[in-house]
């Protein structure tokens, strides 16, 4: 049976919500530009692309009306293209990836644009209209615990410092600056149109961040707490894309696939402690492989909060050499639907980069959850 | 999570805000644009305040980049100089090198660079090579004679040249002194004088060309005379500041507050200029000595507040608070600040004062003597009337009384009898007013004691319309303890409220029951609610309620909420138009009147808000449902039952309060055609003249119900209030009068599959009003707002 694999990832520039230079552009716009120029430079005839399958958290206003389906219109793609929009808050895009997978895996298409995108200024987290179910809320509060929250409570319990996260965000940023000055991110970033204006790099990333400076924040969330905003990924702008589809069809086109597709997972884990969620999903996905975390070669684990990320790692046994080599959520940005597409993409491009053999993307799940991809080289 | 919906807020057009008000003004200003020129306290902040009043402004600096930074300054300066964040886009920043040609187009130049002739003239001669034929070019100088200033500048320039000398700091300081020289075209001070009182808001008082004006030099007398007695009689700093304080009403910051807030340091450039200006003759430059402590302080930076403390300074004590010092005036250390002690502070007619023989009285006397005589000898020199020169000193030293007031209540001959016990020199304007007095009230109207032995009307300038000077004339139509109506004329009646700080009590809800009863008998066509008081109203008065509360009378309070809320209705629901005008502070109850009026016609210095939870309670007159309706019913907003639910929370459970008309209208507080008036003189007769304009066709506002979240809502809301506590924001009792307005907002046990009625959602604020006030922890609230006046953070 035919592989899936990731033939092609691009992004737009990551802006911080509210104050970057996306500010002013409808998240469907900014997703279409994104396609566009992917299926561009993929050089392939859209018409032979089965579904559009759209990642979002809040699919509401400017995200709603099933804006797969209209990205497709404003992208110019063909009618033949079908669009759906799937939900799985931060796993919104990889979950794209995975039902993109599963679907040419029993031979329900053979090419997929998976994207992802979430415009937390023009949308915003919780939605216009939070309503939680008062129930549910008053007996199981946890279903609706903030994020901010949770980190606190992965902190709590697996004893981290205020200063280990600290050290863990600074050096996401170096990572993410030596990246950005190296023109390592180039390869991924379409430039896109924004408000008149032409956005080429991504705006999240601060170069400057030192431990002193992280030291003298005000915790975030709680009060006696140990998160700040420095230890937190940012509200952020921003859409990805990739092509997902089988390795005939990447032959049949001339495309030069990154990486194929080894195994996937999702697993639910307690809400107050969502951030653990990596955890579960990683262990089923690596078991599903056959591999062991020790024979990973890249791992990209998303940097909702610097102590889930420094738990997750402790947990499943992952060092920093192979982490994130780019940097994480905490300096480049978090738009909630785009992320999973994001690391999916960049743990691919990273393993034909380093030359390694398998990757992981991981990220944890507003809710109680947790998603993995386990890539391997082709 | 964040209840914040993203979308935009109302962004206020600068442009139309001020249309409301332009449509009560008889003809547009033909100032459209204005340069500054000097980015320094002063001119920044005249620059935004003409940007305040929706005019474009060019603001340059000496400095490269200087007057950027100026700009960027007051958007963080407290209290702000702008009114709204949006109003510093008019304002464009430039350097004087290079940025002269941005002031071409400009109709009007202000000039605010250091106080130095010559290089006022070097930059007057190049404004000659750029500005446009017929411009108004002014200068801020406080001591430069206006003849200094035009010297050698050929006679164009001097026809359009004048002096307009503005208070610190420009938009709270309604005093503007003009000055002409002789060759000033009279379109030239006719055009500023019009667009500092309608379109800046100044009263704008003609002063002679002589040094320190008005103010600062009847200002700086009082202050060099409050020092030296002060010194002389051996009077604390505490004491000292007493006696000018209250009694003779100046700011109670007195003299030696007032020094340590505008900065010691003043003082000796304050001299130097007067000695150099004025006739050594001249009882201020009689009056100037060296103060070897005051130079000490100065040489030692104990400049005031700016400095190193002042005259008062504060101490951290052995367990960390912060502990008040004085000076001790003889030994020049500091000491623990004390409540002055004196027999003659006591009293409150301000003659008995100045008779009393302790040290008190005999300060008071000494200093009101100095003041005042210097006062009567300088009219006519530095103006033309004793009322110009009262209305500058209420206006430019916050004075409650003028100087020729002040006489009137010490009395003239008494006055002239002291100074003559004393062997000094009786003014001849004194002697002239012999046994009379300096005002009087003739067939209704106020007047003024006249340099020619006669009176004549105090004037007022067309367009403006005070409520004192139709109480002079009238009797009300009605009248309680705590409110009056009058009738302005034209069919418009007023309902002006009286009691202390203008609190709401049952009285008030009884007179605007009465003036909707008669004004639904035909009485009049149009109600204004406005008065001229500090404070349009403080809000319920919580005294009453917590009275109430100690004896449980618990249907009594009941009762008045729900009188309140009728009476609320009955406002909006009359068969005729009813504007609202405040100025000053509208909370709570103050708030939640305007919200019941058709129109607001606002002094743009009105400070609105609903207060409530500061007291532990939520807003019980209509107010939780009107912001409600203004959330559901903004276009901008996004739709579903959620986004006015959580706006109007955010709002209430964080006492959030306007500080500008203009923000009152970002907060939906008034409504984007509600009409700002500049100038507080003039707001009455832009509140009447919007009433009238309402009057034909009028028709009551229907009132639609609304479709609330009920529970779901409640529980998104339990949600951030929850993540406010854990972040220490919010106070255990926080939590419970969030969840009363929670509940009261989200409709209670509605669902937004059925309408919640006005009826309902009053209900339900009484009975969350209701619940709270039986709580211990909001009547600690309320007892400690009484006699602390800050809310308790329990």
């Amino acid at each position: 049976m035919t592989d899936v694999v990731i033939a092609a990832y691009r992004r737009s520039p990551f802006h911080l919500a509210h104050k970057g230079a996306l500010t002013r552009l409808r998240p469907d716009e900014m997703t279409a530009q994104v396609v566009r120029a992917l299926v561009a430079e993929a050089g392939i005839d859209p018409a032979t692309v089965e579904d559009l399958v759209l990642g979002c958290a809040f699919p509401e206003g400017e995200q709603g009306l099933n804006a797969a389906k209209l990205i497709a219109f404003i992208a110019g793609l063909p009618e033949s293209v079908a669009g759906a929009t799937v939900n799985r808050f931060c796993g919104s895009s990889m979950q794209a990836v995975h039902q993109a997978a599963g679907a040419i895996k029993m031979g329900a298409g053979d090419a997929f644009l998976c994207a992802g995108v979430e415009s937390m200024t023009r949308v915003p987290m919780m939605g216009f209209n939070p309503m939680p179910h008062p129930g549910l809320a008053k007996d199981f509060p946890q279903a609706y615990v903030s994020m901010g929250e949770t980190a606190e409570n992965v902190a709590r319990r697996h004893q981290l410092t205020r200063a280990e996260q600290e050290a863990f965000a600074v050096r996401s940023q170096q990572k993410a600056a030596a990246a950005q000055r190296e023109g390592r991110l180039e390869a991924e970033i379409v430039p896109v149109e924004a408000a008149g204006k032409r956005v080429a790099e991504d705006g999240c990333i601060r170069a400057e961040t030192t431990a002193e400076t992280l030291a003298g924040l005000k915790p975030a969330f709680r009060q006696d707490g140990t998160v700040t905003a420095g230890t937190s990924s940012p509200l952020t702008d921003g859409a990805v894309a990739l092509l997902v589809c089988s390795a005939d069809y990447a032959k049949a086109h001339g495309l030069t696939p990154l990486a194929k597709l080894r195994s996937v997972a999702v697993d639910g884990c307690a809400p107050e402690v969502m951030g653990m969620g990596p955890v579960g999903a990683s262990r089923k996905a690596l078991a599903r492989a056959g591999i062991a975390a020790r024979d990973l070669d890249v791992v990209e684990l998303n940097e909702a909060f610097a102590s889930q990320a420094l738990a997750c790692m402790r947990e499943l046994g992952i060092d920093e050499t192979r982490m994130n080599l780019d940097g994480g959520a905490i300096a480049l940005g978090h738009p909630l639907g785009a992320t999973g597409a994001r690391i999916t993409g960049k743990a691919a491009q990273l393993l034909q980069r380093q030359g390694g053999r398998y990757a992981l993307a991981t990220q944890c799940i507003g809710g109680g959850q947790g998603i993995a991809t386990v890539l391997e080289a082709v | 999570m964040s209840l914040t919906t993203g979308a935009p807020m109302v962004e206020t057009e600068l442009r139309a805000a001020s249309v409301p008000a332009a449509q009560a003004k008889p003809a547009a200003s033909p100032i459209r644009k204005v340069g500054v020129i000097g980015a320094g306290v002063m001119g920044a902040g005249i620059a935004a305040q003409v940007a305040n009043a929706g005019v474009p402004v060019v603001l340059l600096d000496i400095v490269p980049g200087g007057a950027a930074k100026a700009t960027e300054r007051m958007l963080k300066t407290d209290p702000a100089p702008f009114m709204q964040k949006a109003a510093a886009r008019l304002v464009t920043p430039g350097d004087i090198e290079g940025g002269l040609p941005l002031l071409a187009d400009c109709d009007w130049i202000v000039e605010a660079i250091v106080e130095r002739p010559d290089a006022k003239r070097d930059l007057y001669a190049k404004l000659e090579a750029v500005r446009k034929p017929g411009s108004v070019v002014s200068s801020n100088t406080s001591t430069i004679p206006l003849s200094a200033l035009t010297q050698g500048l050929g006679e164009v320039f001097a026809a359009d040249f004048l002096i307009t000398h503005f208070f610190n700091p420009p938009r709270y300081m309604r005093l503007l002194e003009v000055v002409q020289g002789p060759a000033t075209r009279a379109e030239a001070l006719a055009a500023i004088t019009d667009f500092g009182d309608r379109v800046l808001g100044k009263t704008v008082i003609p002063c002679k060309d002589r040094p320190g004006f008005i103010a600062n030099r009847i200002g700086g007398m009082w202050m060099q005379s409050a020092i030296n007695r002060a010194f002389d009689l051996g009077l604390t700093v505490e004491e000292a500041d007493a006696v000018m304080g209250r009694p003779m009403g100046v700011p109670k910051t007195g003299v030696f507050g007032l020094l340590d807030l505008v900065g010691i340091d003043l003082m000796p450039h304050v001299a130097a200029s007067m000695k150099a200006t004025l006739p050594e003759t001249d009882a201020y430059v009689l009056g100037l000595r060296d103060n070897a402590l005051i130079t000490r302080m100065i040489a030692e930076g104990r400049t005031g507040r700016k400095g190193k403390g002042g005259f008062y300074t504060r101490e951290k004590g052995a367990g960390g608070e912060s502990l008040k010092r004085a000076l001790d005036l003889t030994t020049g250390d500091y000491r623990a600040s004390d409540k002055p002690q004196l027999e003659s502070l006591a009293l409150r007619d301000l003659r008995a004062l100045a008779e009393h023989p302790d040290r008190g009285g005999r300060y008071a006397r000494a200093v009101l003597l100095d003041t005042l005589a210097y006062a009567a000898a300088l009219v006519p020199e530095i103006a033309d009337s004793v009322a110009d020169v009262d209305a500058a000193m209420r206006l430019g030293y916050n004075w409650k009384y003028g100087p020729f007031e002040l006489i009137d209540r010490v009395g003239a001959a008494w006055l002239a009898r002291a100074l003559a016990e004393d062997g000094r020199p009786v003014p001849p304007l004194l002697a002239q007013v012999a046994e009379g007095s300096f005002y009087r009230v003739q067939d209704g109207a106020l007047e003024y004691f006249g340099t020619d032995g006669g009176y004549h009307a105090v004037p007022r300038p067309a367009g403006v319309l005070l409520l004192a000077d139709i109480k002079r004339r009238a009797k009300p139509l009605a009248r309680n303890g705590s409110a009056s109506l009058w009738d302005l004329g034209d069919g418009v009646a007023c309902l002006e409220f009286h009691s202390k700080m203008n609190a709401l009590d049952p009285g008030t809800v009884e007179m605007i029951g009465k003036a909707i009863a008669m004004g639904r008998k035909g009485g009049f066509k149009a109600l204004v609610i406005h008065n001229e008081g500090e404070q349009f109203s403080v809000g319920a008065n919580i005294g009453l309620a917590l009275f109430a509360a100690n004896i449980a009378a618990w249907g009594e309070i009941e009762g008045l909420i729900e009188q309140g809320q009728k009476a609320m209705r009955s406002l909006r629901d009359a068969p005729f138009p009813v504007v609202g005008a405040p100025s000053g502070m509208a909370l709570g109850g103050g708030c939640e009147i305007l919200l019941h009026c058709d129109a607001v016609q606002a002094h743009a210095e009105s400070y609105i808000g609903l207060v409530e939870v500061g007291v532990g309670l939520i807003p019980g007159w209509g107010g939780c449902t009107t912001m409600l309706r203004r959330w559901a019913e903004n276009p901008r907003a996004p739709k579903g039952p959620m986004p006015p639910v959580a706006k109007a929370f955010e709002m209430i459970s964080t006492a959030q309060v306007a500080k500008s008309a203009f923000e009152a209208k970002e907060m939906l507080l008034l409504r984007p055609t509600d009409g700002i008036t500049f100038n507080r003189d003039r707001l009455l007769a832009d509140a009447k003249a919007r009433a009238l304009s309402l009057v034909e066709g009028y028709a009551p506002p229907e009132v639609k119900p609304l479709r609330l979240p009920g529970a779901s809502g409640r529980a998104a809301l339990a949600m951030a209030v929850q993540q406010q506590a854990a972040l220490g924001r919010a106070t255990p009792h926080d939590v419970v009068v969030c969840d009363h307005l929670a509940e009261t907002l989200t409709g209670g046990r509605k669902d937004h599959t059925e309408e919640t009625t006005e009826a309902e959602l009053h209900a339900l604020e009484r009975r969350s009003f209701m619940a709270l006030l039986k709580t211990p922890a909001t009547l600690a609230r309320v007892e400690h707002m009484l006699e602390t006046g800050r809310p308790l953070r329990n």
